[in-house]
């Protein structure tokens, strides 16, 4: 079965090459879908990578406490992306560390900021924990007056026309706040906080009531533990507390590691698999091809088969020589796009923030698909040549 | 490889073949009974469309769909399997075509080797054995031509070399010389004779009468059945030759048996 296995690959080969140009043109088809899906895929997957390295980066010490049960489904926690919680109400309590507290309004200084800006309320442990930096000045400390806030670099700039902005004041829901403190710019609009700090404006948990009718809404808890080793302890510890002050209802989320960037990669995904979806369609055209060029292919040998027939081979001989014909095709497609696929997507990643992330998976679905394709596409012609009678077949061309 | 010739290698009885339904219906095999021993060669004469043809692939298990029993080896053609028929092909028929046949994209040495690859042999053993095949027929340096390169009796020897590759012991061939000259008809009929002296069965499809001097039982065919048969080994050659020729003119075309 082996050695039969050889000389099917061999006649495949051969077959293929006396049709250089129909080979060629039916292999590209196919490699135009298989190209387009792997860029995609490797471009959505560099961009998800980013909250994780974030993660990791922190020295993989990090917990989150979320609001809300924890979901069976990722797609639970699409929804729930930290994002779009401004306005519901959270289930977590003001019991805890170290809190961030996210909240729209209009934000404005001495000229309009935008829309939308992010007021974050936390603690001043927030900036250890977040390896937030600090350009100028200071970050959140509880001695001063509560009304003073911490803003990104580029929220500065958008307010002011300056990074150099400490001192001026800025009006938060009508509240004034002097500004201590400029952030570094962290570049990372993903992140696993869901806040883009480099347009946010920080200020104290305290005074976050005065803004938001004295209701605290704790988005996410932020634990950072003093070791890797002791984090799974803290986690463990934070469960049993949290628990125990909601009274036994697990309406809360603790969460580790990769399972923080979750939500905002499997968004990625998400969004990545409906592009996906588009792009094989130009697989399944691609596919269409390779069936197409076999049809022809078997018409064209419909006498070979006959002769082969006579000469010996089975019903299961002849399928699989044309099937292996149509999968050197479409793995010839699918390795061919693979790379092609890479390529390009290492080009539009020149203009991107991100780079593509190269991963065996991409690799093992580029070539899955093109085995499906090429067996499921070339399965019909196979079998219709398989099927020839061999007296009929021998007489063709006669 | 010559044995005790007891048991028939083929039994035909009462054997049909019908093409075409309704008024267009009719038989290319007609009601055929022969017996043929291991080691026999036997030439089919006839003329066009007697169903000679028709026959030869019904014996090498190509055409299905007949009526009455076929035993070949004792087994009854009708309940094998297509696999098994196709095992059977392999292993045990040697088929050559009148019109050779070979694969034109495949070089000589790959055509001959062609059968040996449903037997499954390795890639060197197939490449050995087919060598040593065309070594037989004074094709050795025609290895890797291309057929379309060769000459007519050159092709033939090819086909022939390809028939016999797998050590078939029924070898079936439909008017081998067909398209060649006298002197090239002579050799290739030389192998077969050959052939049959180590004990091998063949069957021969002609419209040569000369070429009956070859064979060992000569069977003359009319309208899908048998006309003459010198039976086991009488020398009844001088009469089979005018029966052919004398039908030829007259000889219908029919869609059962065209070569």
């Amino acid at each position: 079965m082996k050695l039969l296995f050889l000389s099917h690959v061999q006649n495949a080969q051969q077959s293929l090459k006396s049709n250089r140009m129909r080979s060629v043109l039916t292999i590209l088809g196919m490699a135009i879908g298989v190209a387009s899906i792997t860029a995609i895929l490797a471009l959505s997957s560099g961009a998800s990578k980013i909250v994780s390295d974030q993660v990791e980066a922190l020295g993989g010490n990090i917990a989150v406490v979320r609001p809300g049960a924890p979901s069976e489904t990722p797609f639970e926690d699409i929804a729930q992306f930290p994002t779009k919680q401004y306005y519901t109400a959270s289930t977590l309590t003001n019991y805890d560390l170290e809190t961030i507290q996210a909240l729209t309004g209009g934000v404005s200084g001495e000229s309009n900021a935008p829309l939308n800006t992010p007021i974050v309320a936390t603690t001043p442990e927030f900036a250890t924990i977040s390896d937030l930096g600090v350009r100028d000045g200071q970050f959140l400390d509880p001695s001063l007056s509560i009304n003073t806030a911490v803003i990104g670099a580029q929220l500065s700039v958008n307010i002011f026309g300056t990074e150099q902005s400490i001192g001026k004041i800025v009006t938060i829901k009508g509240e004034p706040f002097t500004i201590i403190g400029i952030l570094k710019r962290t570049n990372s609009p993903i992140n696993y906080n869901g806040v883009n700090f480099d347009a946010a404006v920080i200020v104290n948990r305290e005074t976050s009531g005065k803004l938001n009718q004295d209701t605290l809404q704790i988005q996410q808890i932020n634990i950072r533990s003093t070791s890797v080793e002791t984090l799974d302890d803290v986690i463990v510890y934070t469960n049993k507390q949290l628990l125990k002050n909601h009274f036994d209802e697990q309406d809360f989320t603790v969460l580790s590691g990769d399972q923080i960037a979750q939500p905002t990669s499997q968004l990625f995904l998400a969004i990545a698999g409906t592009t996906a979806a588009v792009a094989a369609i130009s697989l399944i055209v691609g596919g269409i091809g390779i069936m197409n060029i076999m049809l022809v292919s078997v018409a064209e040998r419909t006498r070979e088969i006959g002769i082969r027939k006579a000469l010996g081979a089975t019903n299961g001989n002849i399928v699989w020589q044309f099937i292996i014909e149509s999968l050197a095709l479409s793995i010839g497609g699918g390795i061919s796009g693979y790379l092609v696929g890479y390529l390009a997507a290492f080009a539009i990643s020149t203009f991107l923030p991100f780079d593509p992330l190269i991963s065996w998976q991409t690799a093992a679905l580029a070539l899955g698909l093109s085995i499906t394709i090429g067996t499921l596409f070339g399965l019909y012609p196979a079998i219709r040549a398989a099927r020839k009678d061999p007296i009929d077949a021998l007489r063709q061309y006669d | 490889m010559a044995q005790s010739s007891h048991p028939p290698v083929i039994v035909l009885n009462d054997l049909k073949k019908r093409f075409g339904i309704g008024n267009a219906e009719h038989y290319a095999i007609d009601g055929i009974d022969i017996t043929i021993q291991k080691g026999e060669f036997i030439a089919i004469m006839g003329p066009s469309g007697c169903g000679k043809t028709t026959l030869l692939n019904i014996l090498g298990l190509l055409d299905s769909g007949i009526e009455g029993d076929y035993e070949l080896d004792g087994r009854h053609v009708a309940t094998l399997s297509s696999r098994k028929q196709a095992h059977i092909r392999s292993q045990q028929i040697g088929f050559i075509f009148q019109s050779f046949n070979l694969i034109s994209r495949l070089t000589v040495i790959e055509n001959v080797a062609l059968p040996l690859t449903y037997k499954g042999s390795s890639r060197l053993s197939r490449i050995k054995q087919a060598s040593a095949m065309l070594q037989n027929f004074h094709l050795g340096e025609r290895e890797y031509y291309m057929p379309h390169q060769l000459s007519g009796g050159q092709t033939q020897r090819v086909a022939i070399a390809r028939a016999l590759v797998n050590q078939p012991s029924i070898i079936l061939a439909d008017e081998p010389t067909g398209n060649l000259d006298s002197r090239t008809s002579h050799i290739i009929m030389e192998e077969l004779s050959d052939l049959h002296k180590q004990g091998n069965t063949i069957i021969m499809v002609t419209h040569n009468p000369r070429l009956t001097t070859y064979a060992s039982r000569v069977i003359t065919m009319l309208d899908g059945k048998i006309d003459t048969d010198t039976g086991a080994k009488p020398a009844k050659k001088k009469r089979s030759p005018k029966r052919p020729l004398g039908k030829k003119q007259k000889g219908r075309k029919k869609k059962g048996a065209k070569s």
